[in-house]
């Protein structure tokens, strides 16, 4: 599949505008709709909706952080998941000891407990995603001086916090669906 | 993607799954995590005075693979010298649990999780020499 950033002829970036995004995916599937192509020949309407399908997978990536931020790193012929790639200790005891407070609050069907940790939770992506920002900015563009390494290591810190927060806030997701009376 | 049945049967029936007490000296624990999906894994081991793994418990918040092989590293531990352990490979439990290629690393974090808790229970027996021989 095309570099989704360039299907929905967006300029890349990571802070990019959510509501231009929806409206150029928005745009796009209009244009692209089975409707408009009910008169054109087999060939023509196929390749509509294979372009309309690949619009929507764009889409998809784009308005996730994580997958937007691996679509950059492909971009500039960086890997997203490199394999040495260690969690920081401290983090993932702290992960541990959130997931385990979230099981007990499950067990006690205690909503509130879920939905505080879930507020702390939310918090913490949200300063993640920040210095992600922060790190993307720093990052060059295609075609210009390989990525400085620190950057790139904060990056990928960045988005494997992300994981964890996204893996946390879905069980949370799935609790309250669970204590929904 | 199909589970196997011996990942399916773990992770319906996990075993050895809970706590045993960081501060003994007598407990290794090992906390692992990969980065690259989120999962994070957490094997403790108690050792005799023969350096035989007596028990062993872990917790994993991760995917039915990820959880799996280390319900199984756990049962293939216990009763084993701590050296025995320390040889343990994933490969041996991804033969065993038929995981596919994508969830081979779900393995690969389940020695890292045994080879840690090892690391950390010989930490605490040589910190522990060294203070008795002041």
């Amino acid at each position: 599949m095309p570099d989704p950033f360039t299907l929905l002829g967006l300029e890349p970036s990571f802070d990019v505008s959510l509501s231009e995004l929806a409206n150029r995916h928005r745009d796009l599937s209009t244009a692209l709709h089975p409707d408009r192509h009910a008169n054109a020949s087999a060939s023509v309407r196929r390749q509509a909706l294979g372009r309309a399908i690949d619009v929507n997978e764009a889409y998809r990536k784009l308005k996730n952080p994580v997958t937007r931020a691996e679509a950059l790193l492909e971009r500039l012929g960086l890997s997203a998941n490199p394999e040495t790639q260690k969690a920081d200790p401290s983090f993932l005891m702290e992960m541990m000891t959130q997931r385990e407070a979230l099981g007990e609050a499950r067990s006690e069907k205690d909503g509130d407990a879920v939905e505080t940790l879930e507020r702390e939770i939310a918090v913490q992506q949200k300063q993640t995603l920040e210095r992600l920002s922060g790190a993307f900015t720093s990052l060059p563009m295609p075609g210009e001086v390989d990525a400085v390494p620190s950057v790139l290591a904060s990056v990928h810190e960045a988005l494997g916090e992300l994981r964890y927060y996204r893996r946390f806030l879905d069980e949370v997701s799935a609790i309250l669906d669970d204590l929904e009376p | 993607m199909a589970y196997s049945d011996k990942v399916i049967e773990h992770y319906e029936n996990p075993l050895n799954v809970g706590t045993l007490d960081k501060a003994d000296d007598n407990v290794g624990t090992g906390l692992v995590g990969a980065p690259a999906c989120g999962d994070v894994m957490r094997l403790q081991i108690r050792v005799d005075d023969a350096g035989v793994i007596q028990d062993a418990k872990f917790k994993t918040f991760g995917c039915g693979s990820a959880i799996a092989s280390s319900s199984l590293a756990t049962e293939w531990i216990k009763g084993r010298t701590v050296d025995e352990a320390a040889a343990l490979q994933n490969s041996e439990i991804a033969a065993e649990l038929s995981l596919p290629p994508v969830k081979i690393h779900c393995s690969v974090l389940a020695e890292d999780a045994v080879k840690s808790a090892i690391e950390d229970y010989k930490q605490k027996k040589v910190t522990r020499e060294a203070l008795a021989k002041g």
